[in-house]
């Protein structure tokens, strides 16, 4: 008999469709993988399981009984647990009392167990000691912690839950590979005490790696359920998008072969900031140079430093061979430097504008616009999106009606209003389904092709590989290392990350 | 360059623990300033009379720092302790004068406060009204209610109120008993899990109600423990003043959150010093005491009294921002 089993379970905003129609069965003792499109309705079929959405029908049944999950305390008491993808922290609390906050300890119910918690929180910590990285303490404040030290604390305060029904809803997204390694062992001990997890990612290796069955969901309908053994990535990705053959032939394609590569464009000059270390390279145009190794240990900071978001510290930055002061992102995007990020809320959208207000600043900016009309620039903005096929109703609607894969489309289409010199790509495709990651990919070479100078940064190797002609590889905020030519393999990538950690 | 960084790294983790430490500098600067004024400021007496004046705001400040670690704001407390000042007042009238009567109008007034407290908490959490307008509406209703009460300002209290309230027990000022019972009061909410989980709701409440928080009854009773504390305030402002008066809290309302600010609480919740809020109450006093020292002519108080508070505001926040950068 299955564990929890939901029956057509549906919900929707208004005349938004959030989730058709959601079937799930989920056994004891089993990862169940779900995949889907952004916006396909995963995240609202866990949160419906962990009872912070309402389901507007369907049948939810526990050990065969019927239940209805009114609100997370509810839930809890069914348990069920919960890793939330925007992660459900409060900054200022300390690392403790985070992990502890769904089960306070208490003495006499009044006051807090501070000790106790300590000891609770420690014994979660545990397992990640090694991982966790420098300034994280159980009494560190959460709002200090870097993205995946933060992402840690809300796998260690779903785990103290003690559930017996676990979701992780993308909770690898902004972790490293040994703490990626850390939290899958985790899982399997989780796994073999016989609790059921539901688990979402965009990581195809982490799929195959820990998961026994997978449920597709299209367009807010799950539309099959498969066992991971028995299946690939290709059958996957076709009951992902659903018309599969395009995308199904682009996967055999890999390592780009391109010799012509022309003048250099960017040289960057032995950087020491507070997170490099003389660190130089040079790019030229119709370059993709990758920057690789475990993740946070400076290929960031080397991006956000040529943008000027950083400060350069001791280093000089050369553009067509001149030296150039970029000391903020203004100055770098006049000098024809565009920089996008995974992080979309922090560095890309811009929240509750319209989808045109959301493309054109970097034109504006560029172009001393101050007045222009709508029409003149939706024209030009429409163009912008048309080639990357974004979807959207109209230019007038919020930024928020798109999901999270379109969101990062406009953030793109921002630069190529007017194309830029040099791209750095800060781990551009976070929390993007594969479908489109495979869309920005391909835009993204055929605009090295053109002629652009591009550096890439990201978190997934498989990404690199694919896409860089060359990969610096960096460890602590040093490069450690060259990849060239056909030394661009998995093996060595690894080798050089891990080499001096 | 490393000394730097490590000192700076433990005055954030010094900061951090105790938010309040700015407002503590602050308060010493003006106690310093006001010795040199006027020596006699610093006088035994003279602080007893400091505290006797702005013990009610201490608690003020504290019953506002409640709501406001929960990102909400409570305009009526002032409102509350006139309710709660002019029901204790009208119900010794009836009980009698006898210790036992004031006592009892002592409870009769924290009920009226708490139960003034759990309307706010009703109106704003359960009925999911804009705190600022909500409560600025509950603290006109309770101010109507006081003048239902109390038409007219003036009902005095029983002396065995106000000389318990400026006397001596055992030899040492009854005020500091108040004190002490402040702290006492301070160092044991501050170890609530209801103070971490009201925190919490103020940083975020949507992961707060993810977390599976109980987010509305927890704001509900930060507002009820607000009510509560304002209703100690109206105590102290009843034995200060030994009278009823309808109005006498309502420009109080203010001072409080400036007090909550200058303490080292962030108005959007989250962060939050009860300790700090009684401090930023008595550096508002210090500072007016300062004005009224340096010998300000009276048609210039208030403008120097709003210029200083605006410097300590813009010192505290300075001091805080170079440490966190």
């Amino acid at each position: 008999m299955s564990k929890l089993r939901l029956r057509s379970v549906s919900k929707r905003y208004g005349a938004t469709v959030a989730l058709e129609y959601g079937d799930l069965d989920l056994e004891a003792g089993e990862v169940h993988v779900l995949m889907g499109a952004n916006g396909s309705g995963k995240s609202t079929l866990s949160k419906i399981i962990a009872g912070s959405v309402r389901p507007d029908s369907g049948i939810i049944e526990l050990d065969g009984k019927a239940i209805s999950i009114t609100n997370p305390q509810a839930a809890r008491e069914f348990g069920v647990a919960i890793f939330y993808q925007e992660l459900s922290l409060a900054a200022h609390r300390t690392v403790a009392e985070n992990i502890c906050l769904s089960q306070l300890p208490s003495t006499a119910g009044v006051f807090l167990d501070r000790q106790k918690m300590i000891e609770i929180a420690e014994r979660r910590i545990a397992p990640f000691l090694d991982v966790v990285g420098d300034g994280f303490s159980v009494n560190t404040q959460v709002g200090q912690l870097r993205a995946d030290q933060r992402q840690l604390v809300e796998i260690m305060k779903t785990f103290a839950q003690d559930a017996d029904i676990l979701i992780f809803d993308e909770p690898t997204s902004a972790l490293d590979r040994a703490q990626v390694e850390c939290f899958l062992n985790l899982l399997r001990e989780q796994k073999a005490a016989g609790r059921c997890i539901v688990f979402i990612s965009h990581r195809r290796d982490e799929i195959f790696d820990i998961g026994d069955r997978i449920t597709i969901i299209r367009d807010g309908r799950t539309v099959s359920t498969k066992v991971l053994s028995e299946t690939n990535i290709d059958e996957v990705l076709i009951a992902m998008v659903g018309e599969g053959e395009a995308v199904a032939e682009q996967q055999s394609q890999s390592l780009p072969q391109r010799t012509e590569i022309g003048e250099i464009k960017l040289v960057v000059e032995d950087i020491t900031n507070d997170s490099l270390q003389e660190v130089g390279f040079q790019v030229s145009a119709g370059e993709i140079l990758g920057l690789g190794g475990l993740h946070g240990h400076g290929q960031s900071a080397i991006l956000r430093t040529i943008f000027g978001v950083l400060d350069l510290g001791t280093g000089q930055i050369f553009l067509d061979g001149a030296a150039k002061d970029l000391n903020s992102p203004r100055a770098a995007i006049r000098n024809g430097i565009a920089y996008i990020s995974g992080d979309r809320r922090r560095d890309g959208i811009i929240t509750d504008r319209s989808i045109l207000e959301n493309v054109v600043p970097v034109y504006a900016l560029k172009k001393h616009l101050i007045a222009a009309s709508p029409n003149t620039l939706g024209k030009k903005a429409r163009m912008a999106l048309e080639l990357l096929q974004s979807k959207y109703e109209s230019l007038a609607h919020s930024i928020g009606s798109m999901s999270g894969g379109n969101q990062q489309k406009v953030v793109v289409a921002r630069w190529l209003m007017d194309a830029p010199d040099i791209l750095l790509l800060d781990d551009p495709t976070k929390g993007i389904d594969m479908a489109t990651k495979k869309e920005l990919f391909n835009l993204i070479r055929e605009l090295a092709a053109q002629g652009m100078a591009i550096i890439l940064y990201s978190s997934e190797d498989a990404e690199l590989l694919e896409n860089a002609d060359r990969i610096l590889v960096l460890n602590n905020g040093k490069i450690v290392r060259e990849l060239k030519g056909s030394e661009r393999t998995r093996y060595n990538l690894y080798h050089a990350a891990y080499e001096a950690a | 360059m490393d000394a730097t960084l490590t000192s700076r790294g433990n005055w954030q983790s010094i900061l951090g623990r105790y938010p309040f430490v700015p407002a503590l500098i602050i308060l010493i600067m003006l106690l310093v300033f006001n010795g040199m004024a006027e020596p006699n400021s610093l006088s035994f007496r003279s602080v007893n009379g400091l505290f006797k004046t702005y013990m009610a705001l201490m608690f003020l400040a504290v019953a506002q720092t409640l709501v406001v670690s929960a990102a909400d704001v409570d305009l009526s407390l002032g409102a509350i302790l006139s309710l709660v000042n002019v029901t204790v007042v009208t119900t010794i009238g009836v009980f009698g004068d006898g210790p036992l009567a004031i006592v009892a109008a002592c409870l009769v007034g924290v009920f009226v406060g708490f139960l003034c407290g759990l309307l706010n908490g009703f109106v704003v959490a359960g009925l999911n009204l804009q705190p600022i307008v909500a409560t600025f509406a509950t603290g006109v209703l309770f101010t109507g209610i006081a003048l239902w009460v109390l038409p007219v300002a003036g009902m005095p209290v029983p002396s065995a109120y106000w000389r318990l309230y400026g006397g001596s027990v055992l030899g040492i000022p009854f005020i500091y008993y108040i004190l002490a019972g402040l702290g006492l009061a301070i160092f044991l909410i501050s170890r609530t899990t209801l103070m971490v989980k009201i925190l919490a709701v103020g940083d975020d409440q949507q992961g707060a109600f993810q977390s599976g928080l109980p987010v509305t009854r927890i704001r509900i009773s930060a507002y009820a423990y607000c009510g509560v504390f304002s209703a100690f305030a109206a105590l102290c402002i009843t034995g200060d003043t030994a009278s009823g008066d309808p109005l006498v809290g309502n420009a109080m309302t203010l001072y409080s959150i400036a007090a909550v600010v200058l303490g080292g609480t962030a108005l959007s919740g989250g962060k939050a010093t009860l300790l700090g809020a009684a401090i930023g109450a008595l550096t508002i006093g210090l500072i007016n005491s300062l004005v009224f020292f340096v010998g300000t002519p009276s048609e210039w108080q208030n403008l120097v009294q709003g210029m200083s508070i605006l410097v300590a505001l813009m010192l505290g926040i300075f001091v805080s921002r170079r440490v966190e950068q």
